[in-house]
Formats: structure tokens, C-alpha cells, sequence
């Protein structure tokens, strides 16, 4: 059920026509909705961030606020204590902060003898997540069910970046970048291995890779990712709450990614775009029948539609996509999957 | 003051024991990880809040909502969950939708608040110089006769049996004509009946709001996971230590919680001895003990340390504490 009969390179071109768009926007839209999508690009990392996990690595991660809300009130309680909001100090630290914390929570849920159960690594990343809702929520250094509100505004030396244009290109700058590294490594040899992973694991272990150490490599850098956007989100926004780092954006993740369709990143951001604007329609007329609905759509998408948003437009065999060229001694497969 | 704790520590046992013991019959027998459990549960203290509402008594509710709820859980089965049963991976993702789904809804329904629900049994019965919760020791009593009525219904019956069968051998199951489709349908009502009981159960001790579920399911999980699945008695076992670990989160006072907390982590370290990992897991929850000791006084900190240590524990013991080594 695929609308592309010629065999276009679907994905590409969704990936140019976003791109596209996200670069005209600003000039046609007012202020506010420059500030929206601003701020959908920064769930986009979220949601790219989820996606290198389950889609790409196979890891079950109910918890990736953990990493994003983690790095956010880092950064937002350095800039209020210390005063640090320097670009080229603040973001580096996020991704930093999401970089140790996943680093840290993927050794230990995924570095163990055996390869642990699918529920274990669920429910330990979903437990982690609620513990930092939980110090968030109570510890009054980090502001309690508050949060942190008038966070600093992030600077380049002298001059302040306020919302509007100036950060909106920043931050498409940004994901532009993290988009196209995430593009290139799932579509190198590294991305070829994790989706033998996703096939069968035991497989590849007899071949002798180190199925563990890949799923790890690939859950810190998701949660670098997600740091990154934590950080910048804190700052965007002004103020950070206990719902950034719990239960909340966790989910939030999950039903972005598995809305735009899982394992092709574009769709990932996509999602993020169609649920963020649904939703914003939606949430001030049906304030509370809109959480409902997105469960609703999670449970439909997943019972109906594993493949999402994305799935009506990209045949399973671009999904996939190639691997790069192998390395030089093997045979000449060209590495399709 | 010891025999006061201990029943509380008893008490708070049995909340999550209920809790488990509906979320371990349905990973047990069905190998689905039902992420939606929690808010079954709080599926179950909602009725109860409806019936208070009404102005209808405390105890009917109670009696009501494991029906409801196993009703709704038996809808469910019936037009989403059995569609994962070849996808055990992909239930996790649709019993999760599930949750978020009844958590919101009664988000939407209670607006966000904390609702009180008195107890049905109000009052305490004095024993010598001790006096103890009636309504407490009514839990206490209706939990143990559950669990009794449900280890025997699996274990002594021909539809335990039966379930037991759908279980380890699906095919020969429906080649001896026993219907596994009804039998699932029926399991799934039943763990759901039990997480509606639960959550009955414990309204009037914890008050009612929408993230009621959620807490409760990581805890139950943390249990299961312990305890060791595929078992009956490993996640009640599970249960109970998880049970007396998560005391802490109870209003106690701060200092009852240290002890408990203490003499629970050297439960867990008892249950690792014996084994290569045991030692190891002993020095590391003795580590973390000691490093936490000076905060444990903050029983919120206390709670968060009991969930760090659960999963510790767990990640050593992959198999449950209390199962035999495999591998």
C-alpha cells in the first residue's frame, strides 16, 4: 500500500521538502509560530533521540526524558548559580550531562553477562526517568514542582539569543547537523551491524561482535542527543519542570517516533511536527481529551500501523535503506539489507 | 513501637502483593508484560471514588470494582491484547497506550486532584497494649485468602490446568481441545480483577489521583523481576521483600524507615548468597547503604534509593533472587 509506483527515493525527498520548508518558514510566519516550530525542532531531537534506540538499536527506552530533562536542569541551574550561558560552554554541557547519564544507564541496564531481557531494559529506563521526576519534584535546590522558572538567556559573547529567528536557525542548524550524523551512521557498516541486531541478536553474537557494546555506543550518543535538546528546550522556554525529565516526555518520545514511523529518522521528525500541531489545536479547545486521544492514537498506531505516519509513503525496501560500501577485502555485496 | 511497624510493614506488604500477584498471573501464565497494569489499579480505587461519590457505600464499591475492572480488562483482551500475542515486544508498547489512555481519562474525570476516600472499617482494634488498624488488618486478611484461592485455582484445579497447559504448550493445548483464546481471555479478566481489588483496596490508604498507576507499576514490576518470572510463588516472595523495602514511601517516620531499610537490603544480600554474583551484589548494596546512610533520614530520598536497589539487585540477579540458577 505505498503511493510510489516510480521507485522515487521517497525518503530523500521528504528530507529535502522539510528541510526546505523548515528554511522558508520564518519569513512567511509571525512571531509566535517561528517560536513553535523552534521549539518542535527541539522535540525533534527528542524524538530522533528515541528513534537511534528503538528503531535503530532495538533498545526499549521508556525513559529518554531522563537524559533530556537531566541535561536541561543542568544547564539551568548552571546558568542560574553560576551564570553560565555561553553558547559554546551551555550546550556542550548539555550534551555532556545527556552523554554521562545515558552513558552511565545504558552500561548498566545493557552491559550485562547475558543479554538482558527487553523488559528489564524497559522497565530500568522507565524507572530512571521516574526517579529524576521524583528528585526533581522534591528536591528544593533543583525548585520542586516549580521547576526553574527565567532561566538566563542563552549568549554569543556579548548579545543575548532571545527567541525568534536568530534561535530558530540556530537550533535548525543544529539538528540539521545531528540529523545528518544520524543519517550517515545508521547508514554506515556500524548501522549495517545493529540491523543484523534487530534481526537476530544471537546471530550476530556467534559471529562474534559484541552485541552489548553497540547497543551502548548507540544509547549514549541517543542520549547526547537528547541532552542537547534538553538544553536547548530549557533555554528556549525560559524555565524547566519536573514533567521535562518524568514519566511525561517519556511517553511523549515513545508516541512522537512511533506516530511518524519507526527506524527512518525523517519520520521521527515528522511525527513530532504533526502531533505538536494537532495538538496545539486541539489542547485549547479539548484541554483534557487530548492526552486521551494520544493514546489512543499510540494504541491504534501500534495495533494497525507499526510502520506510522511514514508507512503510507516509503516501501519497506527504502525503509531499510543501504549500508555503505563494505570494507576493502570483502566480497562485493553491495550491502543492501 | 516494633510490633506497630512490623504491621505496617505487613500492611503496606499486602497493597503490593495484590498489585503483583494480578500483574505476575498474567506475565506468568500469558508471557505478556502488561505496562498497563498500574493503572488498572487505578482503574479499581476510581470506582471506589465513583461510589463515594454517589453517596453509595465504601464496601460496595469495593466489592464492585475487581468485577468492573476485570470486565473492562476482558473487552480489552478480547479486542486489542489478543492481537500481540504473537508479538509479546510489541504488547508492551500497546498495553502502555492502554495505560495512558485510562490515565488520562481519569485525569480528565477526578481534574487532577487528590481525592481522600475514607475507610470502610474505621477504628482500632487494641491487643494488649498495641493497637492496630482494623481497616489494615481487613487488607491483610483479604490478601492472604486471595492469594491462598488463587495459588490453589492454578495449582489444584483442572482450570488451572488448563491454564498452565495454554501456557507452556499452546498448540498441544488446542490439539487437546482446550480452548487457549477463552482460556487467555479469562487469565487477562482475572489479572485485571485482581489489580481492580487491589486498587480498591488501597484508596483509602493512599489518595486517589491519576499517577497512582504508574508508581505502582514500576514497583510491581521491580517485584515480579526479583522474584523471578514464570513462577507463582517467586513474584509473591518478590513482592513481599519489595513490599518491606518500599515502606519507607509509607507516612512512618523517618527513622522506622532506616531500620526497615536496612534489614530489607540485608534480606536481598541473604538472597544473593551462595552464587558467584552473591558477594559482589552484597558488597555493592552494603556500599550503597553505607554511602546513602547519611541521607536516608529524607524519606523521599529513602524511596528513590529503594528503587536504584531493587534494579540493582535485579541486574545482578538476572534470574530472581529466589529461583534456582539456570544457565
Amino acid at each position: 500500500m505505498t503511493l510510489n509506483p516510480r521507485g522515487w527515493p521517497v525518503i530523500l525527498v521528504l528530507e529535502v521538502a522539510v528541510l526546505a520548508a523548515l528554511l522558508a518558514m520564518p519569513a512567511g510566519l509571525d512571531h509566535f509560530w517561528v517560536i513553535f516550530v523552534t521549539r518542535v525542532m527541539i522535540l525533534a531531537l527528542l524524538a530522533i533521540s528515541f528513534d537511534l534506540c528503538w528503531g535503530y538499536a532495538g533498545i526499549m527506552s521508556f525513559g529518554q526524558a531522563l537524559f533530556f530533562g537531566g541535561a536541561g536542569y543542568a544547564v539551568a541551574v548552571a546558568a542560574r548559580d553560576l551564570e553560565i550561558t555561553s553558547v559554546f560552554i551551555a550546550l556542550p554541557m548539555a550534551v555532556a550531562v545527556g552523554f554521562v547519564l545515558s552513558l552511565f544507564v545504558g552500561w548498566f541496564l545493557l552491559m550485562t553477562r547475558f543479554p538482558p531481557p527487553i523488559i528489564f531494559v524497559a522497565l530500568g529506563t522507565l524507572t530512571g526517568s521516574y526517579i529524576g521526576q521524583r528528585l526533581a519534584l522534591s528536591w528544593y535546590y533543583l525548585g520542586g514542582q516549580n521547576g526553574i522558572p527565567s532561566i538566563p538567556s542563552l549568549t554569543v559573547g556579548d548579545y543575548p539569543l532571545y527567541e525568534g529567528p536568530v534561535f530558530y536557525y540556530m537550533v535548525l542548524g543544529l539538528l540539521l547537523g545531528v540529523y545528518l550524523l544520524c543519517r550517515w551512521l545508521v547508514r554506515s557498516q556500524f548501522g549495517l551491524v545493529l540491523a543484523g541486531v534487530r534481526q537476530q541478536e544471537s546471530r550476530l553474537t556467534f559471529l562474534g561482535y559484541r552485541v552489548q557494546t553497540y547497543k551502548t555506543m548507540m544509547f549514549a550518543l541517543a542520549g547526547s542527543i537528547a541532552g542537547l535538546g534538553g538544553g536547548l528546550l530549557a533555554f528556549h522556554d525560559g524555565f524547566i519542570w519536573p514533567n521535562s525529565i518524568g514519566i511525561l516526555v517519556s511517553t511523549q518520545a515513545v508516541i512522537f517516533v512511533l506516530f511518524g514511523g519507526i527506524g527512518t529518522l525523517i519520520g521521527a521528525v515528522i511525527g513530532v511536527g504533526a502531533i505538536e500541531y494537532v495538538g496545539f489545536e486541539l489542547a485549547d479547545r479539548y484541554p483534557q481529551i487530548w492526552p486521551i486521544i494520544l493514546g489512543a492514537l499510540l494504541l491504534v498506531v501500534v495495533m494497525f500501523r507499526p510502520t506510522g505516519l511514514i508507512g503510507l509513503l516509503v516501501p519497506e525496501r527504502e525503509r531499510y535503506g543501504r549500508f555503505g560500501k563494505p570494507p576493502k577485502g570483502e566480497d562485493g555485496d553491495d550491502g543492501a539489507a | 513501637m516494633p510490633i506497630d511497624a512490623a504491621f505496617d510493614i505487613i500492611s503496606f506488604t499486602s497493597f503490593i502483593v495484590l498489585v503483583v500477584l494480578g500483574l505476575g498471573v498474567i506475565a506468568s501464565m500469558m508471557g505478556i508484560f502488561n505496562l498497563g497494569h498500574g493503572d488498572f489499579v487505578l482503574l479499581g480505587a476510581y470506582t471506589v471514588f465513583v461510589f463515594d461519590e454517589l453517596g453509595l457505600p465504601i464496601w460496595l464499591g469495593m466489592t464492585v470494582a475487581p468485577f468492573a475492572v476485570a470486565l473492562v480488562g476482558l473487552v480489552l483482551e478480547r479486542t486489542v491484547i489478543r492481537r500481540f500475542y504473537a508479538a509479546p515486544i510489541i504488547a508492551m508498547l500497546g498495553t502502555y497506550a492502554i495505560g495512558v489512555v485510562i490515565r488520562e481519562t481519569v485525569r480528565g474525570l477526578i481534574g487532577g486532584l487528590y481525592h481522600a476516600i475514607p475507610e470502610p472499617l474505621p477504628g482500632m482494634i487494641d491487643i494488649g497494649d498495641i493497637s492496630i488498624s482494623r481497616w489494615r488488618l481487613t487488607v491483610i486478611l483479604i490478601t492472604v485468602l486471595v492469594v491462598l484461592v488463587s495459588y490453589l485455582l492454578l495449582r489444584r484445579t483442572t482450570l488451572g490446568l488448563k491454564i498452565r497447559a495454554s501456557l507452556e504448550n499452546p498448540a498441544l493445548a488446542r490439539s487437546a481441545a482446550i480452548s487457549t483464546g477463552q482460556i487467555y481471555a479469562l487469565t487477562f479478566a482475572f489479572g485485571c480483577g485482581l489489580a481492580g481489588l487491589a486498587g480498591a483496596l488501597m484508596v483509602p490508604a493512599f489518595s486517589l489521583s491519576a499517577d497512582l498507576g504508574v508508581r505502582f507499576l514500576i514497583q510491581a514490576f521491580l517485584a515480579i523481576m526479583l522474584g523471578g518470572v514464570g513462577t507463582f510463588e517467586g513474584p509473591i516472595r518478590g513482592a513481599g521483600l519489595a513490599g518491606a523495602l518500599m515502606v519507607p514511601a509509607f507516612p512512618l517516620s523517618a527513622d522506622l524507615g532506616v531500620r526497615f531499610l536496612i534489614q530489607a537490603f540485608l534480606a536481598i544480600m541473604l538472597g544473593g548468597v551462595g552464587t558467584f554474583e552473591g558477594p559482589i551484589g552484597g558488597a555493592a548494596l552494603i556500599g550503597a547503604t553505607t554511602a546513602a546512610f547519611p541521607w536516608v533520614m529524607n524519606p523521599i530520598l529513602a524511596d528513590i534509593m529503594v528503587f536504584v536497589l531493587a534494579i540493582v539487585a535485579i541486574r545482578l540477579r538476572p534470574t530472581g533472587l529466589f529461583t534456582k540458577r539456570r544457565l
